[in-house]
């Protein structure tokens, strides 16, 4: 007993690493399906944004990069689907410098390929990148186009006619932060204070306990807590709306969803690790106490 | 129809295998990723950055409708200004482009940090007797003793008696919580990558490349 304790105490850590490989792997390529259950927090987001009426307008901002993008992209794609099901038109902008834009442009043709029927500059916009996030967001409080004088095209915004009625985040019903860092605290404590504008933020689950203060506080309309919070949405979108229902059961893309069979699966790998770590312990502790008396 | 993998998907499975590596042990093929991650990441940064704010928001105003937009001229001063610490003898211009930087962003983070921060947590910490029930009394109360305790705890202006001390030990309780929350999250965010490229990894480089629909 001794000898296979002190074995599992010295064991090379790479074994390890190839069951945590081997658990997320599995998972992947045979999916399980296993059940999802929504928290307050994503349902209270999710009822803010169904609780707009069609021509209201949503900015999204990008404030991540793609190293959390299998957090956030599945948040981002799941409030565009939403809002564009409801006709709820939608203002994109990246504030994160290191690959904002590039996810926002890759999210938003994905999604809009789903709604052809959709116009840009009449149903949603594209405003692109704007470095000194802090600064950007106090002008948008008065003036977008003062922080955004053109599009990620190019267009000039006076040239599009969504962006004739959004002047200033007065005209914006929430803005939906998809955070990694410290940008999503920024519009909750810069930006909802100036304009009043209600804040939901998805942020990485690294980020997420910080945010409670601020949900507990009433200074958030809802949050989406990492991957799990991202297919809570997806299940009360699919709940809500058969489309989209549909689009979930059969999408062959990564979902949220999907991510969370594998994530079940390595926290009861790790629970598992910690329990057998403690018990080689405790266990070798007390030979050694054993031994010391002798 | 099977899609035999792009170039693009090779470079970037390839790339992951090298990232990944490390996780063996050290390798020439991890550095070089690693420096092709740094340098591309600044490449983008820099061009990104140029495209996005500095043309549109700068430059354009000032070449094409200068008589409206002169006052651009200040910022964009300052910014090159900012570059003065590399010549030899020009260390110290630099110093009041970034003396007015830092005023601008003190002023702007004061009033962030108390009417988005002090403000409204402090009115949360503050619960009105008047909407007491069993459930929103006892929520309270562990906030209640949470705050307290944890507050004593980083009091460091007076040496700890008996008591303090007792009461600091319950604020170590809700910290140790605390961090056995964020630590559960970080594990899920960090799982949460590895999902992330493994889901690249086996459905856009492997499968396709065997074949698998």
């Amino acid at each position: 007993m001794a000898g296979f304790v002190e074995k599992l105490l010295n064991i090379d850590r790479r074994w390890l690493f190839l069951l945590v490989f081997a658990g997320v792997a599995v998972p992947i390529i045979m999916p399980m399906g296993l059940p999802v259950t929504t928290t307050g927090s994503t349902r209270s987001a999710f009822e803010f944004i169904d609780g707009l009426k069609p021509g209201d307008a949503v900015l999204i901002s990008f404030d991540y990069g793609p190293s959390s993008a299998p957090e956030n992209d599945p948040m981002a794609e799941g409030i565009m689907r939403q809002c564009f099901t409801k006709r709820i038109r939608v203002v994109i902008c990246a504030l994160y410098p290191l690959g904002g834009l590039q996810l926002a442009n890759n999210s938003l043709a994905k999604v809009t390929a789903e709604f052809p029927h959709l116009k840009y500059g009449e149903d949603y916009v594209n405003l692109g990148f704007k470095d000194g996030a802090q600064a950007v967001m106090k002008r948008m409080g008065d003036d977008i186009v003062g922080a955004f004088p053109v599009d990620v095209r190019g267009t000039p915004l006076a040239q599009i006619p969504m962006m004739k009625e959004v002047r200033s985040l007065h005209q914006i019903s929430v803005v939906v932060t998809i955070a990694t860092g410290i940008i999503g605290e920024w519009w909750i404590t810069q930006a909802h204070p100036q304009s009043g504008t209600p804040i939901i933020v998805g942020p990485t689950a690294v980020g997420a306990p910080k945010y409670y203060a601020y949900l507990n506080a009433g200074q958030l309309v809802g949050m989406l807590s990492g991957m799990k919070g991202a297919a809570e949405y997806e299940k009360l979108l699919a709940a809500r709306y058969p489309d989209l229902g549909r689009f979930y059961r059969t999408t062959r893309a990564f979902t949220a969803t999907k991510g969370m069979d594998a994530q079940t699966v390595i926290h009861f790998v790790i629970i598992l690790f910690i329990l057998i770590g403690n018990a080689a312990y405790m266990s070798h502790r007390a030979a050694l106490r054993k031994a010391a008396a002798r | 129809m099977t899609h035999f993998p792009d170039l693009g998907t090779w470079i970037a499975a390839l790339l992951t295998l090298f990232a990944l590596s490390f996780l063996y042990k050290d390798n020439p093929l991890f550095r070089f990723t690693e420096s092709l991650f740094a340098g591309v990441s600044l490449g983008y940064f820099l061009g990104t950055t140029l495209n996005q704010t500095l043309v549109p928001n700068l430059i354009k105003p000032l070449t094409h409708e200068f008589g409206q937009n002169w006052d651009l001229l200040v910022p964009g001063l300052l910014g090159v200004l900012l570059y003065m610490r590399y010549l030899p003898k020009g260390g110290w211009i630099a110093r009041y482009a970034l003396a007015i930087y830092v005023a601008y962003y003190i002023g702007l983070d004061f009033t962030r940090r108390l009417h988005g921060e002090v403000l409204p947590q402090l009115a949360r910490a503050i619960v009105p007797l008047s909407t007491f029930n069993a459930h929103t009394f006892f929520v309270s109360l562990v906030f209640a003793v949470g705050v307290f305790s944890v507050l004593i705890y980083f009091f460091f202006s007076k040496e700890q008696d008996r008591v303090t001390r007792r009461v600091a030990r319950v604020g170590i309780y809700f910290l140790m919580v605390s961090f056995g929350a964020a630590f559960g999250f970080t594990v899920m965010g960090r799982v949460a990558l590895l999902i992330g490229r493994l889901n690249f990894l086996i459905l856009d480089w492997i499968y396709p490349l065997l074949g698998v629909r």
